[in-house]
């Protein structure tokens, strides 16, 4: 199919209707998913208000204000990217899909050369000047795009060859990103390609042989060796939370404990002498912001941040079910995949019922990577519910 | 790449799409359905435990050691004061595994000297508070202390501090009434002495122990500094606010005189030295009390020991030292006071409570005479079950009054005066009102006197209900339930069940030395806050209290006065031998002898009870010796030695034993 403009095809008179009215009831903006833009642009805002809560009093940072205000414009390109993205296609993004991967590959590549900043014991950034960027970010919502390009060329029709080229297309990423290190995008990636094959049409049998393949192939990483001892420690702590101050056994139960004493109300946002406040929680504006929101916030807060998430998902799966063609649905599949997981494993880790993985909270988390990409998710989306008409 | 654009063939593909985009969607809702369920488990259902959980995270209360009152005699001369001892000191919340306390104790133990035993029970001692740093060992060096903190890496947790401990400048005098400090135990937390004090009592407080350190304890302990410190994660304070400031305990002043008291404890251990030459005379006690107030003067408990390696904490080596070793054996217990908690057979020194009581019931009257042959059967009409007393001495003395009974110590005549009051008032024999018990209880026995200390032993006063309760604790052990007439006459000369203390000994002689009023003896008389903070806390001043009014007649208590006087001055006395040479025409002084048969043996507990001067008395002096043969014998002299020294007689005079053979 040839590439199409903004307002859709030029000469169409099939059905009799003049061009002009065709040309308007098939024009993009007007299939517009307002409620997807409003609760996005809530979760954006409600993440930009704990990241202030958690930073303001911070006595590690020179100048506490400066996340604030760096979120505030990561915000902004967030906007800016997500304009972007539903400007074009997504059926000629798709086409493009080779090429992302490309991008993708040299950028998680570019991560592990000296150009990689190193942080924490993890080179996960590469350094843009004025803007640290993690390429495992939007790697995420290139591995969805580059699965759903390829399954949707299969028609729903799978092979055992094609779940090999999707276990292919995956692995070599996750190869890069194990390098960082950086578990929790490699279970990602793992989801992900889990949803690909349900939404593209794997049969039960290829989820029985993966499911198999995974396990031994998880027996053979412990077995090798081929985990750092604080990577195992930190999956498996949760199932038996230390008392030991030092180990991440304790952080997981200063958040339970932290979340536990929000009760019903909450603390109130940035509270003084709570546990966040006084640093019983680490990674308070990343990775256990939700531990701010369940203590500052409370239930009403939490469960309320929850519902919107909620929210998002129906909106998501009923954009899936709405596409066109199936390479929408799966592109929204995989972004629905991609939330569902990253919200579940975030928020279970803080609550003590997931293994504690470096797994930003989507919308919420301090950090620009994640929150343009996910905001180029929810372009991505805008963009199939669009469209689905033309 | 024009396969993008293809659009949904046919409506079977899209109900297979539709069915696996819901299979994605049932996994997204119950991820969320897991999500919300431990929210609400956590914010709604166990969200109480985890607000206490956070409280006890970031909240830590600071408390400073205040400095503890001191405690005076009646002349200002400081008994117990405080000093600064410089304590070595182990964080709980740094050393928190066995490993590091295993290292850091191996390294104190090497360079301390103190064996790793007695560090970990000092560490771990579950008393003290987890927040507190925990003083493993006092009295360290200077030198040791610096080594400590020059190698702090080798000593994580490990720290120094001048902490108070309290000082005793005369090393083990008057230990028993002193008592000593400790830290309090979990019993002692709930115990109501302590339980309902403001500010409440925590672990990790040191508290009196024994004495009346105890029983002062809520006024000499003051209060502590109280800091209410916010902590970070690292425990870095990151707030503060002062909840409470330090006010120091008050001074507590005691009747005890020093001078007195050190006579006391020098002519108690003379006097054991004495008759050790003839016999075991292991222990022994002394109590020297003001009879018109009932104000212990001095009090004297031997064996004894030095409350300094009470004030810290014991270690091993000290706690042997004290004689515990040998639970069985009580001769050796040195934290016993005997004054106070040892319950001796009275002798003859009870005479004077059946005299008394024999005037009140109106079985006899002051004037009346009574005989006194070398022995007597009771009942006296003989026949079956009937017994045969004897005197302590076989020759018949002949009728006598009050006065003359008392100087010679005639047991048969006692005898008579119990039997009477049996047969008017017994349990056996009589009404059963048992008056002659009744006396003995107000005179001051079978009940604690209500001094301002720790322990205190009741003594017993047997009577039927007594024994029925005896009995019904031996069980099949007991013979006979019933009380038997013989009681009351082994009663009347202070032998067979009836036992007392030193103390309560004192209690009824100063009611025959001030006219017939038990006082309630008392150690401390006045609190004082202490002079350099000066201002706000009112003194607090205790009024000298009289338990019971003895329901005699003056003329009554005369004919007892005069007896006492003539056991010592008189021709026929028992003690006087033991006050020969005392210038008794200066200090004239009045007292009497008791020879306690000790159960199922030949051997005697001594007693000797005295006041004087006899017209104004200002003293009576209380004075027991085990296993020392006759109460003139042993136990005279012991006061005697104390009355030189209150009146300043000839200072040289050593103990010597005295003359006595009566019963």
């Amino acid at each position: 199919m040839a590439m199409e403009g903004f307002f859709g095809e030029a000469v169409d008179r099939i059905g009799g209707e003049p061009i002009s009215s065709r040309m308007a009831r098939k024009a993009p903006i007007r299939h517009l998913d307002p409620s997807l833009l409003m609760v996005t642009l809530m979760l954006a805002t409600y993440g930009v208000v704990m990241v202030h809560s958690t930073t303001a009093n911070s006595q590690s940072a020179v100048d506490p204000a400066i996340y604030f205000s760096r979120q505030i414009a990561f915000l902004i390109a967030g906007v800016v990217a997500l304009l972007f993205v539903s400007f074009f296609d997504y059926r000629y993004i798709g086409s493009l899909a080779l090429v992302i991967y490309g991008v993708t590959i040299v950028a998680l590549t570019l991560v592990l050369t000296p150009l990689g900043t190193l942080r924490s014991g993890a080179t996960r950034w590469i350094s843009l000047g004025f803007f640290e960027a993690q390429p495992s970010e939007l790697a995420k919502v290139s591995i969805i795009i580059c699965l759903a390009a390829f399954l949707a060329q299969r028609k729903g029709e799978i092979r055992g060859r094609d779940v090999a080229v999707c276990v292919g297309l995956v692995v070599f990423p996750s190869l890069l990103i194990y390098k960082q290190p950086d578990l929790g995008t490699m279970m990602v990636f793992v989801a992900l390609l889990g949803a690909a094959l349900l939404c593209g049409g794997a049969k039960i049998r290829h989820f029985v042989f993966l499911g198999v393949a995974g396990l031994v192939t998880i027996i053979v990483i412990f077995q090798a060796g081929l985990l750092q001892e604080y990577q195992i420690q930190r999956l498996t702590s949760f199932l038996d939370p230390s008392p030991d101050v030092q180990s991440i056994g304790y952080n997981l139960t200063q958040s339970k404990i932290a979340i536990g004493s929000g009760g019903m109300q909450g603390k109130g946002l940035g509270g003084k002498n709570t546990q966040t406040s006084l640093d019983f929680v680490p990674e308070q504006h990343t990775d256990f912001i939700f531990t701010a929101v369940g203590e500052q916030l409370g239930f009403l807060g939490s469960a309320t941040l929850l519902g919107m998430f909620a929210f998002l998902m129906w909106r998501g799966l009923r954009i899936a079910a709405m596409s066109r063609d199936l390479f929408g649905t799966l592109l929204a599949g995989g972004i629905v995949a991609l939330w569902a997981f990253q919200i579940f494993v975030n928020v279970g880790m803080t609550m003590g019922i997931m293994p504690i993985t470096g797994i930003p909270l989507p919308f919420i988390s301090y950090g620009g990577s994640s929150l343009i990409t996910n905001f180029v998710a929810v372009g991505l989306l805008l963009n199939i519910h669009m469209r689905r008409y033309l | 790449m024009s396969s993008y654009g293809q659009q949904h063939k046919n409506t079977g593909g899209i109900d297979r799409l539709k069915l696996r985009l819901a299979v994605l969607g049932i996994l997204v809702v119950a991820s969320f359905v897991a999500l919300f369920s431990r929210l609400w488990f956590l914010q709604v259902l166990a969200s109480e435990q985890y607000d206490r959980f956070a409280k006890e995270n970031r909240v830590r209360f600071v408390y400073s050691e205040p400095s503890r009152g001191r405690i005076l005699d009646r002349n200002g001369h400081i008994l117990v004061r405080n000093r600064g001892s410089n304590s070595v000191t182990v964080d709980k919340q740094i050393v928190d595994t066995p490993h590091e306390e295993r290292m850091v104790f191996r390294r104190l133990s090497h360079l301390l000297d103190i064996s790793m035993h007695d560090l970990h029970k000092r560490f771990n001692d579950v008393t003290v508070s987890p927040y507190k740093p925990v003083a493993v060992a006092n009295d360290v060096s200077e030198r040791d202390s610096i080594y400590i903190a020059v190698h702090s890496e080798d000593f994580p947790g490990v720290g120094t501090k001048v902490l108070p401990v309290r000082y005793y400048p005369h090393k083990d005098l008057a230990a028993h009434i002193l008592g000593y400090v400790g830290e309090i135990s979990a019993d002692e937390l709930k115990a109501d002495h302590f339980k309902e004090v403001r500010p409440f009592y925590g672990p990790g407080d040191l508290i009196g122990k024994e004495g009346i350190e105890y029983y002062y304890d809520r006024f000499l302990r003051g209060s502590p500094q109280i800091d209410k410190v916010i902590v970070n994660s690292n425990g870095d304070p990151v707030a503060s606010s002062r909840q409470q400031e330090e006010t120091p305990g008050r001074d507590l002043v005691t009747s005890i005189d020093l001078d007195i008291q050190k006579a006391t404890e020098r002519a108690l251990l003379a006097g054991l030295q004495a008759a050790r030459v003839s016999y075991t005379a292991p222990a022994g006690a002394v109590v020297v009390m003001d009879p018109s107030t009932g104000g212990i003067v001095a009090m004297a408990s031997y064996p004894d020991y030095d409350p300094s390696i009470l004030a810290d904490g014991l270690t091993t080596k000290e706690y042997n030292s004290l004689g515990q070793k040998t639970p069985d054996d009580p001769d050796d217990d040195v934290l016993l006071n005997r004054a106070t908690q040892l319950t001796k057979a009275p002798g003859s020194t009870f005479k004077v409570v059946t005299a008394g009581a024999a005037m009140a019931t109106g079985v006899a009257e002051s004037y009346s005479q009574f005989d006194c042959p070398g022995s007597e059967v009771f009942p006296p009409e003989g026949g079956p079950g009937s017994v045969l007393f004897r005197n302590w001495t076989s020759a018949s003395q002949g009728y006598m009054g009050f006065p003359e009974s008392l100087e010679t110590s005639c047991d048969t005549f006692y005898y008579t005066l119990g039997w009477r009051m049996e047969e008017a008032f017994g349990a056996a024999n009589g009404d059963g009102s048992e008056k002659f018990q009744k006396y003995a209880r107000q005179a001051g026995f079978g009940h604690d006197t209500g001094l301002d200390v720790r322990y205190e032993a009741d003594g017993v006063v047997p009577d039927q209900k007594w024994l029925t309760e005896l009995c019904k604790a031996l069980g099949p052990g007991c013979d006979d339930p019933t009380w038997q007439p013989g009681y009351s006459v082994n009663m009347s000369i202070g032998q067979g069940d009836m036992i007392v203390t030193p103390l309560q000994m004192a209690t009824t002689y100063a009611a025959i030395a001030n006219g017939g009023n038990v006082m309630r003896p008392r150690i401390g008389w006045e609190l004082q806050t202490p002079s350099a903070e000066g201002v706000g806390e009112a003194n607090k001043t205790y009024r000298p209290t009289v338990t019971t009014k003895l329901p005699l007649e003056d003329s009554e208590i005369a004919v007892i006065r005069d007896g006492l006087r003539d056991v010592i001055s008189g021709d026929q006395g028992t003690a006087v031998s033991a006050f020969a040479g005392f210038p008794l025409d200066r200090f004239p002084i009045a007292g009497k002898t008791g020879t306690a048969q000790i159960a199922e043996t030949i051997k005697n507990d001594a007693w000797f009870v005295s006041y004087g001067p006899i017209e104004s008395p200002q003293y009576v002096i209380s004075v027991l010796v085990q296993d020392a043969g006759h109460g003139g014998t042993s136990a005279g002299p012991i006061a005697r030695q104390i009355w030189e020294a209150i009146f300043d007689v000839d200072k040289n005079t050593d103990v010597h034993l005295g003359q006595d053979f009566s019963g």
